[in-house]
């Protein structure tokens, strides 16, 4: 009876799924990006946005100049910012077609978060206006960038100052976005709690009873654990991204 | 790399057990052998001469983490349930304003309502026990956390309002818990029907799989037109358990089970059509006609 050897070569990689190999800059995979038409709509896409957060940001830079203080410059810009943050919602239906290669899911949760805080917190409730110009110059200056590093990418001409910046200046945006964010929803809660705001109380015929405040005060405490975990995954991609660049201008 | 020197007729079980006593932290069951590193893994029953192998095979593995029996995870989410429902029934102190501990509801429905969850609790502790043959011994252990968080957070949830001080009954009375009574006992009946019938399908120790058919039992011949009737009468006994209690967080529980119900229907409906050419074509995943 021959004796057959079975060479078992140990792989273990911690039952994870093994993705190999570095995740790209903007999520693109080199197998195959969307179809023509696809490509062409999406270029649209993300020039219209740009050019929309760009309209956004020119509109505080004139407001400030004009009023000469920062109160109110929120008034300004509220109807753009409402447009193009909740036309971001197109998105999620890009990734979920396929002709963007992120995840629905991560996609979902940015936007909708995003669209909470627009229209569930600063809309809902004006005496939260004040609060709001952190993170919506932090918004502008994100999304611009973000959105013009899409277009470039997906014309296959991406301007290293783009892509540095969107991989730089997050260390000082989103620290300053999430506490705009934190402030603004802390600044609501004594009306929300005051007017019971979308919220219902017990006895009704549905059983049912949701407490808008409690829930508030829900999602500030979810940024704790939610936030760092983001943020030290842009510094990861960071580091692989911008240190992968700085290799191949070596090469050159 | 690990040399070992089997038998042509081993089969990967044996393969695994010999690993394992080179690698002990890895026992069998969180290993996954397969002939190309991207590949599929092995069956345990495999046998290695049957294989496209010569006289040297090349095995990768895989760690699948740690792993925790069907059976286990199964008996833990359920029993947490029928136990934290009666916490709320009992309103036992710290739940609702302390003047209600341990008051009893003044409404007929809740009673009823208390008695057909845990039912429904101990009709499934006692399935995992007696009925259900499972093809896979385990999963992975991050598993029972996500699927204790999801049954037992929601058992809280409607608990808590069925059981409430300063609960609503059904807008249309007596007639209303009647009906949905009915909708719940007969699709408990269907879905345990269902279960009898799956386990006899397959005999006992093996992981055959074989086209389930209507039998003598008339709850079965929902087998005509889908393929996972157990999907389709658990969806109706949550349904029918909304209406009893006109809750809504019950109707948001039987949304969220449906949907997930619907995937596994899907993909086992797909799994049947795929092993089986002589598929029956009318049936659907879950809802006859539709789903």
């Amino acid at each position: 009876m021959a004796a057959v050897a079975a060479t078992a070569a140990a792989k273990g990689n911690g039952g994870g799924g093994g993705r190999a190999g570095a995740g790209d800059a903007s999520g693109t995979r080199k197998k195959k990006g969307p179809g023509p038409l696809a490509t062409a709509y999406l270029v649209i896409y993300n020039v219209v946005m740009t050019a929309g957060w760009l309209v956004i940001a020119v509109g505080l830079v004139r407001a400030y100049l004009a009023k000469g203080s920062y109160h109110s410059l929120y008034y300004s810009i509220e109807k753009p910012l409402k447009f193009f943050q909740t036309g971001a919602l197109l998105e999620i239906l890009h990734c979920a077609i396929g002709i963007v290669p992120s995840s629905v899911v991560l996609t979902s949760f940015q936007v909708m978060s995003r669209v909470f805080l627009i229209w569930a917190v600063t809309h809902s409730v004006k005496e939260s206006e004040d609060s709001v110009l952190l993170f919506v110059i932090a918004w502008t200056i994100t999304e611009i960038i973000r959105y013009s590093f899409y277009t470039f990418s997906l014309l296959n001409h991406l301007p290293y100052l783009i892509k540095w910046a969107r991989y730089t200046l997050f260390i000082v945006l989103y620290p300053m976005g999430v506490s705009g964010e934190l402030l603004t929803i802390y600044a609501a809660l004594p009306f929300v709690r005051q007017a019971g705001l979308y919220s219902i109380s017990l006895p009704n015929k549905y059983n049912f009873s949701f407490d808008y405040y409690a829930f508030l005060i829900l999602i500030m405490i979810s940024y704790i654990p939610i936030f760092p975990q983001l943020y030290f995954h842009m510094i990861h991609q960071r580091r692989k991204i911008l240190s992968h660049t700085e290799e191949h201008k070596k090469f050159e | 790399m690990k040399h070992y020197e089997v038998e042509p007729h081993a089969t990967i079980a044996e393969i695994k057990n010999l690993f394992t006593k080179t690698h002990p932290q890895w026992y069998p069951a969180r290993q996954s052998l397969r002939l190309d590193p991207k590949g599929k893994s092995l069956k345990d029953e495999d046998v290695l001469q049957k294989l496209p192998v010569g006289t040297t095979a090349t095995l990768y593995f895989r760690d699948l983490g740690a792993q925790i029996s069907w059976v286990t995870v199964f008996l833990t989410e359920y029993a947490g349930p029928l136990f934290i429902y009666l916490l709320f029934y009992f309103r036992v102190p710290f739940i609702y304003g302390h003047k209600y501990d341990f008051t009893s509801s003044r409404h007929t429905v809740v009673h009823l309502a208390c008695i057909c969850h845990s039912f429904h609790y101990i009709k499934r502790l006692l399935e995992t026990l007696f009925v259900h043959r499972f093809s896979h011994g385990t999963m992975p252990l991050r598993n029972i956390f996500k699927n204790c968080t999801y049954y037992w957070g929601f058992a809280a949830w409607m608990a808590y309002y069925i059981n409430h001080p300063l609960y609503t009954p059904p807008t249309y009375g007596a007639q209303q818990v009647k009906l949905a009574l009915a909708i719940f006992v007969i699709c408990q009946l269907g879905n345990f029907s269902i279960h009898m019938a799956l386990r006899d399908l397959r005999p006992a120790g093996s992981k055959t799989r074989k086209i389930p058919y209507p039998t003598k039992n008339p709850f079965t011949w929902l087998f005509l037109l889908v393929s996972c009737p157990n999907y389709t009468y658990e969806v109706g006994s949550w349904i029918g358990f909304a209406i009893m209690t006109q809750c809504l967080p019950v109707a948001l529980f039987s949304l969220v089970g449906f949907t997930q119900m619907t995937i596994w229907a899907k993909g086992k409906h797909r799994s049947y059509l795929k092993e089986f050419r002589d598929y029956p074509p009318l049936r659907m995943p879950i809802i006859p006609f539709l789903l």
